[in-house]
């Protein structure tokens, strides 16, 4: 630790030098379109995913402004402006208008199943090693695009389908304003108003209505065409090829997505009624999995973890140091990916049959999500193991493990014994006992009153709130502080070993430098 | 320090000013997107927009003598809408439920009657006024305590409030409609509302979430 003191100071004072220079070194490195791997695109169609998710992207772009012409976006009116085009608007027996939406609909699907696939291929084949992590990070925001411009898209056609889930995704925010007093600097970013803020500027007011369809309207166009203006200015200074894909390839793109616009028309549902909610609320596909996620959750914690995974997935991607690109060498990156997509298949199913039991489902999902990471852990741990020539605690991380461990049974116990609902429910079967021991020794007692003693009573394992310590109350264990000082000791204690071990590191490849330097000094 | 990294650290430093003209640039941008933000710091955390109010009768309390008559209505609000326009009428639909006697004050006749915008303050549905004990547990996830009474139940993600409980509310005081199930993190949004002449008359609404 103290050894690396001086490392560190002197690292900081050069931070913005190597900083700007790894910088520049990514820039130069980066891919948009898969434009590097031609080659490999010949023998291998892993490698063409980028050209035709370009290809697909360009589809869209003109059948969206081919639909620009004739689309209003008016609230009063889009859902008929859409019902024309799909219906009106033919060319003798051509129904143009239909396949024309057939094709930016299924087109924005099939970019939005691209571009993860896309980002799977990087992931599993480690590409965002040796300096191409911006490649990935370009490679996972154009996700995130597709699915903003699904998202403003989708409620361009003012159905009830659209609307829910847009008053979903506005509400969203507004729990950015909701962090919990102890956090440091909550209170700070409510005061802020952040939250409701992006809120207003996503509907353009406080509520959704005509200036929300002119705003999203705006999003939608800009969402690619930002984009786009900057991929071909940079196509346009480096002179690349931007697909990698043959003229067949495209052909056969269009023709798949042709022959869907026609087999299976872009359907439309019903129009906007914001006074009926329908059930299930449903959103586009890819959503889906997410909504399912926000049933379990307190809503705070969803919106923020929400937010937060794909920075997760950043950070993980920063972590991963090792030079290892092969499948069986960084398994738990490969059970990370497998499990997202199992959890996005199976949460989909769930949402779209109704099933769900709040009580019951929470801690479930926790745990098997944990051992996924764990079981990835332990087949990256013997790989260490046969890798290195080392015994099993030599390679042993063990906080890694804690904090799968820590979090994992915080959530479960959280669940089963903190969740002030799972208490509500078992304080009101207990209820007539608490009132007829209160009846005994006041005969004026209410049901209140009993409801009211069982919350003082409530054991305090809870992550958000913990009552006041009461008269009579069982002693509790306060769920949350022990979650916090756990991860904060983990992760403190890891970065004081980590230092130390970097500084001892440090010092001796300066000692190897200066052993190697000496002959040379000598020599001359 | 080398020749080349004091270059590059010349560049870093111009790159300040730079720096300070996107931000200046972003805040006229959110003040393009948001024009009811105030300038300077100030405007950075001003609180966000709340629609006006307006008076409006929603019902006569003829329709709600039997403990447990409810009546949706719809309120409209004046929504604040960042066009030419600058203000929509936004349709509120609320709940006003009569409360059986044992669940009042007998002095304050306004205790009578629970009044709520029907936005599920987790994500927005518009919830239900939900009668059957089957269909709370079957279709809401939540199995009442018996015997029962009627519930306001959320179809998005299953959140079921009692209308004869109530929760505080940070600065609000004590609402009802407890939380007794699912995601939601407090009772619904209010509205205040006066008696007079028979009818119940909405004066305001609660501010926050999205209409
Ligand atoms: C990443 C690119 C894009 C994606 C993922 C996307 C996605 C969508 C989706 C899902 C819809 C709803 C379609 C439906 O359900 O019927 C839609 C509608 C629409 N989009 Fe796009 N879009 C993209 C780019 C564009 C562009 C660049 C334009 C204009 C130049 C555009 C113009 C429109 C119009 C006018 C509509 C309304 C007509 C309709 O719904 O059929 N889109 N978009
Ligand atoms: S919106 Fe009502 S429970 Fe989520």
């Amino acid at each position: 630790m103290v050894k690396a003191i001086p490392y560190l100071i002197r690292g900081l004072a050069g931070a913005p030098g190597t900083f700007l220079k790894w910088f520049q070194e990514r820039w130069t490195k980066m891919e948009l379109f898969d434009e590097g791997r031609t080659q490999q695109a010949r023998t291998n169609p892993w490698y063409t995913l980028g050209g035709m998710w370009y290809w697909v992207w360009m589809l869209v772009i003109l059948s969206g402004v081919v639909l620009m012409v004739y689309y209003v976006p008016v609230t009063d009116q889009a859902y008929h402006s859409i019902e024309r085009i799909q219906h009106n608007w033919r060319w003798g027996p051509l129904p143009i208008g239909s396949l024309v939406r057939g094709l930016h609909k299924y087109g924005a699907d099939a970019f939005i199943i691209l571009a993860t696939l896309r980002v799977y291929r990087m992931w599993f084949t480690g590409e965002y090693k040796q300096g191409n992590e911006f490649t990935f990070i370009i490679a996972l925001l154009l996700l995130i695009i597709g699915m903003y411009s699904g998202l403003t898209g989708y409620l361009l056609i003012w159905n009830q389908r659209a609307l829910w889930a847009t008053k979903v995704m506005a509400t969203f925010p507004t729990y950015l304003d909701q962090n919990p007093g102890w956090l440091p600097g909550g209170d700070f970013i409510n005061w802020t108003n952040q939250g409701k803020t992006t809120a207003q500027i996503l509907l353009g007011g406080t509520s959704i209505g005509p200036a929300t369809v002119t705003r999203f309207y705006a999003f939608h166009f800009m969402l690619s065409f930002i984009p786009m203006i900057f991929f071909e200015l940079r196509v346009y200074r480096r002179g690349f090829k931007r697909m990698n894909i043959s003229h067949w390839a495209k052909l056969a793109v269009f023709g798949v997505i042709l022959a869907i616009a026609i087999m299976i028309p872009a359907a439309q549902g019903s129009p906007a009624n914001p006074e009926v909610t329908p059930n299930p609320i449903l959103s586009d596909w890819y959503f889906l999995a997410m909504y399912h996620f926000l049933k379990l959750q307190d809503p705070y914690l969803a919106t923020v973890l929400t937010v937060a995974i794909p920075f997760l997935v950043l950070g993980s991607m920063f972590l991963d140091r090792r030079p290892e690109r092969e499948w069986g060498k960084r398994q738990i990156f490969n059970w990370i990916g497998i499990g997202g997509l199992i959890y996005f298949i199976v949460f989909s199913f769930l949402i779209l049959n109704g099933i769900a039991d709040l009580h019951r489902d929470a801690p479930l999902w926790y745990f098997s999500m944990g051992g996924f990471l764990l079981a990835g852990y332990l087949q990256d741990w013997a790989y260490v193991m046969r890798r290195d020539q080392k015994r099993w605690w030599e390679t042993f991380h063990i906080f890694f493990v804690a904090f799968i461990l820590v979090s994992m049974s915080a959530n479960t116990l959280y669940h089963y014994f903190g969740d002030i609902r799972e208490w509500n429910v078992l304080g009101q079967a207990e209820m007539p006992k608490v009132l007829a021991r209160l009846q005994q020794a006041n005969p004026l007692a209410t049901p209140d009153m009993a409801f009211e003693w069982l919350e003082k009573n409530r054991p305090a394992l809870n992550l958000w709130f913990t009552s006041k310590k009461g008269p009579g109350k069982p002693p509790g264990m306060e769920l949350w502080l022990v979650h916090v000082v756990a991860w904060l000791g983990i992760i403190a204690s890891g970065i004081v070993i980590g230092l130390g071990r970097w500084g001892r590191r440090k010092e001796a490849e300066e000692q190897a430098a200066l052993a190697k330097a000496k002959p040379r000094a000598a020599g001359a | 320090m080398k020749e080349n990294q004091r270059r590059i650290f010349l560049k870093a430093i111009t790159s300040i000013p730079i720096l300070g003209g996107a931000v200046m640039a972003a805040s006229a941008l959110i003040r393009y997107f948001k024009p009811t933000t105030v300038g300077g710091v100030k405007g950075l955390v001003a609180p966000p927009d709340e629609a006006g109010s307006s008076v409006q009768i929603v019902a006569a309390l003829s329709e709600l003598t039997q403990p447990w008559d409810f009546k949706e209505f719809i309120y409209i609000r004046k929504s604040v809408e960042y066009s030419s326009r600058k203000i929509q009428g936004a349709k509120i639909p609320g709940f006003v439920v009569r409360l059986p006697d044992e669940f009042t004050d007998p002095k304050d006749p306004k205790s009578r009657f629970v009044v709520v915008q029907r936005i599920c303050p987790h994500l927005g549905c518009t919830f239900n006024f939900v009668k059957s004990p089957e269909e709370l547990s079957g279709g809401y996830n939540y199995k009442p305590p018996m015997p029962t009474h009627p519930y306001f139940a959320c179809p998005c993600h299953l959140s079921v409030y009692d209308p004869t409980r109530k929760t505080e509310v940070n600065l609000q005081g004590p609402l009802p409609g407890k939380v007794v199930s699912g995601p939601a993190p407090r009772p619904p949004r209010t509205m205040s509302f006066d008696i007079k002449d028979g009818q119940i008359l909405i004066t305001g609404t609660e501010g926050g979430g999205v209409g």
